[in-house]
């Protein structure tokens, strides 16, 4: 009886100790349309429609302004390169700054696309490279500056992890990640050489005066917790024609977009003109982000 | 309720009862582990209200202490193969009668690793989508969809043999070779190949130099065929001492040889490794240097590789030396020592340099936080709890204490050796009580043979024939006859029987010595040298002839055993 008593107790304690947690742990969560939706890539054209709408709908009600998210497709004979020269890049971070805004990065955990790292002249060791310069003035004496951010690689050993197709290279060579499809298993992390994913850690947080409410399904419409993002090469702008961020507010000009496949491009003149090389190319990711000096001394 | 569906209720409750009702020890033990479980649920719905903010984990190091304990388990569960291949390859007794609480410990250590992983996830809700069918795991590139696939069949592989033969044995039947033999060799490949696929996911990352080395699989299987084996070792310990289960030393010295090579071969690939990184001395000697030395003043995980190292080495020695490898005393720390060296070796220390410095040469130390640990040893007390309660079913069934109430007795097969069945002639000739005695001596001649089982209209023996009875019938007109030859030929049980007739029913002798398939040489060997007979009729469950073991044949079994 003694026995029985105790075996019984014991189990009523243990049950009712974990229906509670389970019960705790799913009230903030309970299964509804985004839960069961398709993969951004299954989806027919209505349905893409359906899901911006509702998502349009849902931000809006969320963040209190009227936003818009759109899914305009690669543009037709267009592959996006990036140019960065090297000789002209002063470390003032001003892009990362423009990215945030533009990009609706959490806040809270400061994600930030791209990273500035200060090297040391003399050699290209990223070991003793410094992303947490913060010097009265730019540049410093005995360092160059290399910003890094997603390389949107031709073989990207991201989307070669990634367990289930949630992140993919388009059309347009823009290597893109569907929110809603992301796991958060963090493998493409593991596998990005040049550190370009970030995660969200915790559940994000934006200012609402510093939100951006032009959008793109697969670019700067507002994250979850749990997911994985990166540099889109703003698909939202350059999809619509327009720079980057980053392009349009480096103050020295050292940076450079531009379709490869257009001859006139401001990319292709400088993969003409100057020597350029990408980053760990013996890594054979293939980047379509170049690295270039235009400038000797 | 339909009959079979009673049978289940049976089944279920006395399953429940053997599972659940135990001794004050073991609702100690219970207690302790379900206390870790709620501590581990109760980290995680923090963790899943505030995301893995909570870990230490950052974008720097984005696995950590889950999926190293991923790894790990993954580890001990491949090396279940190792207590099959000795036991269905070369059927080695002692380590057959244990293979089960391998099978158990691979499906338990899954699905733990299969927790773990969860338990990293940022959206573990979404888990469908590396689902085929459902989902749309990325085939073929991605080796992560593929781990996801071999983990959960050496799952469904291990589940299957453990049910298997487990039922069968709660039905008191034999489980048919035919079906579950292949099975269980797939399994030993299957094992090696999960392994390899586990190893692969970080293999495979050129942006991961201390992974991204070709010795990886062989040292993940080295590395397991250490861990699991000195586990399993410790767990047949705890059970012979916990439990009536009876485990033979050599089971446990054969697992003890097993993890002195295992461990050499591991220590052997450590030491290449090691030469190739320090003496080419390249950037990729840095995650090394991290995890050895320390680097540019990070060195978090310097003492415990150190730890790791010494607790292998002399794990190793002590396993290598079979004076301390066959003293328990020496043997059990042997085993604490390598599966803690391994776990750090293979689980932060594998995981974390990694990721150390990270692609764009930034250091970020690692160490798990508070709420990582108690999740983890959440998950950890949850693999020990499934374990617990499936080896006690397994014991119970084994026992013959779960056990089907229309099930034969448990045949007491404690003993080694070859059964009635292995030895057997199965060439049985039989014929009926009416048969002539002048038919039943042309059939003794025309098959050479000695003796004949006497059966009924349902075939089940009612007697033997055998030259004997028949010599007899000739001679007991003549009593001097009987007297000269009947020590000589006669069974000493019916010398004092009137024999007269001319059907073999009548002259048969009655009853005949039987015996069931299943019995040991043992008990053949009795009644033939007590009762002075020279044939056993070995019969089914229905006393229907399936066989006969003869003096010739038990002289036969003997040269085999001992030549």
């Amino acid at each position: 009886m003694r026995k029985n008593l105790s075996r019984r107790s014991f189990l009523k304690i243990s049950a009712a100790g974990l229906c509670a947690s389970a019960l705790a742990g799913c009230s903030k969560w309970v299964p509804d349309s985004e839960f069961f939706g398709k993969k951004f890539t299954e989806m027919s054209p209505q349905e893409v429609q359906e899901t911006l709408r509702r998502l349009e709908e849902k931000y809006t009600k969320k963040f209190g302004l009227p936003f818009s998210v759109t899914a305009e497709p690669p543009r037709e004979n267009t592959v996006f390169g990036y140019g960065l020269d090297l000789s002209r890049c002063i470390g003032c971070r001003r892009c990362v700054h423009a990215c945030v805004r533009e990009n609706n990065p959490s806040r809270n955990t400061e994600i930030q696309w791209i990273r500035v790292l200060k090297m040391n002249k003399g050699g290209f060791d990223l070991e003793q490279a410094d992303q947490y310069y913060s010097p009265e003035q730019v540049p410093e004496e005995g360092h160059f500056y290399l910003p890094v951010q997603c390389q949107q690689c031709e073989n990207p050993p991201c989307v070669k992890v990634c367990p289930v197709q949630a992140t993919w290279k388009d059309a347009d060579g823009i290597v893109v990640i569907d929110y809603d499809w992301c796991i958060g298993c963090r493998t493409c992390m593991a596998a990005c050489p040049y550190r370009a994913r970030k995660f969200n850690w915790k559940e994000p947080a934006i200012p609402k005066e510093e939100l951006n409410p032009r959008t793109h399904y697969l670019g700067n419409r507002p994250r979850m917790r749990g997911v994985v993002e990166k540099c889109t090469f703003c698909i939202q702008r350059t999809r619509e024609g327009r720079y980057p961020a980053c392009v349009e507010v480096c103050p020295v000009g050292a940076r450079k977009f531009g379709n490869l496949l257009d001859p006139k491009s401001e990319i292709r003149y400088i993969l003409d003109n100057f020597r350029v090389f990408r980053l760990k190319e013996e890594l054979h990711t293939e980047p379509k982000f170049y690295y270039f000096f235009s400038l000797g001394a | 309720m339909t009959k079979q569906m009673k049978g289940q209720m049976l089944f279920i409750r006395g399953l429940l009862n053997v599972m659940f009702k135990g001794n004050a020890l073991f609702y100690v033990w219970m207690s302790v582990l379900s206390g870790l479980i709620i501590a581990g649920a109760g980290g995680y719905v923090i963790q899943w209200q505030e995301g893995l903010y909570i870990s230490n984990m950052r974008d720097q190091v984005s696995w950590g202490l889950y999926i190293s304990n991923f790894t790990f388990l993954v580890g001990v569960a491949a090396a279940a193969v190792l207590l099959i291949i000795p036991a269905y390859l070369y059927s080695f007794k002692a380590i057959k009668k244990i293979v089960v609480f391998g099978e158990l410990l691979a499906v338990s250590a899954i699905l733990t690793a299969l927790l773990f992983i969860c338990a990293d996830f940022g959206r573990p809700e979404r888990f469908w989508h590396a689902l085929p069918f459902l989902g749309s795991p990325n085939f073929s590139s991605s080796v992560l969809a593929w781990d996801m696939i071999v983990l959960n069949g050496y799952l469904g592989l291990n589940l299957f043999i453990a049910l298997y033969i487990g039922y069968h044995r709660y039905h008191g039947r034999e489980p048919k070779k035919n079906l579950i033999l292949p099975v269980i060799l797939l399994s030993i490949p299957w094992a090696a190949g999960l392994h390899t696929v586990t190893a692969f996911v970080y293999n495979g990352m050129a942006a991961r130099p201390f992974w991204n080395a070709s010795i990886l699989a062989p040292r993940f299987l080295a590395s397991a065929f250490c861990s699991g084996p000195a586990l399993m070792i410790i767990i047949f310990q705890i059970l012979r001492k916990t439990t009536d289960f009876k485990i033979e030393n050599k089971a446990i010295a054969k697992l003890a040889e097993i993890i002195a090579y295992a461990m050499a071969i591991n220590l052997f690939l450590m030491g290449v490794e090691i030469f190739k990184e320090y003496y080419s001395a390249t950037h990729h000697l840095s995650p090394m240097q991290y995890l050895y030395q320390g680097l540019h003043g990070h060195n978090q995980l310097v003492p415990w590789i150190w730890t790791a190292m010494f607790a292998n080495i002399i794990g190793f020695f002590l396993f290598l030396i079979p004076a301390t490898r066959n003293r328990l005393l020496t043997l059990n720390i042997g085993c604490m020592l390598i599966f803690a060296g391994i776990w750090i070796e293979k689980g932060m220390g594998l995981i974390v340099p990694g990721f150390i410095p990270d692609t764009l040469g930034e250091i970020y130390e690692y160490m798990p936080s508070q709420l990582e640990v108690i999740i983890s040893a959440g998950i950890w007390a949850f693999g020990a709890l499934l374990y617990t309660l499936l080896a006690r079913a397994a014991i119970a069934i084994d026992m013959g204490r779960l056990r089907h109430p229309e099930a034969p007795p448990a045949a007491h097969d404690e003993e080694e050796g070859p059964r009635a069945k292995d030895i057997m002639s199965t060439k049985v000739i039989t014929v009926s009580p009416e048969t002539t005695i002048e038919d039943v001596s042309k059939l003794l001649v025309m098959h050479r043979i000695s003796g004949i089982p006497v059966v009924d209209s349902k075939g089940k023996v009612i007697g033997l024939l055998s030259e004997s009875d028949i010599i007899f019938r000739e001679i007991h007109h003549e009593p001097h006859l009987v007297e000269k030859l009947g020590d000589m030929i006669l069974p000493r049980t019916i010398r004092a029987s009137d024999r007269s007739g001319s059907t073999a029913g009548e002259i048969m002798t009655s009853p005949a010595i039987t015996a069931p398939e299943e019995a040991p040489l043992k008990d053949l060997i009795r009644p033939i040298t007590e009762k002075k007979i020279k044939r056993i009729i070995i019969v089914d469950k229905e006393n229907r002839p399936v066989g006969i073991v003869s003096r010739i044949d038990i002289v036969k079994a003997l040269e085999h055993i001992a030549p």
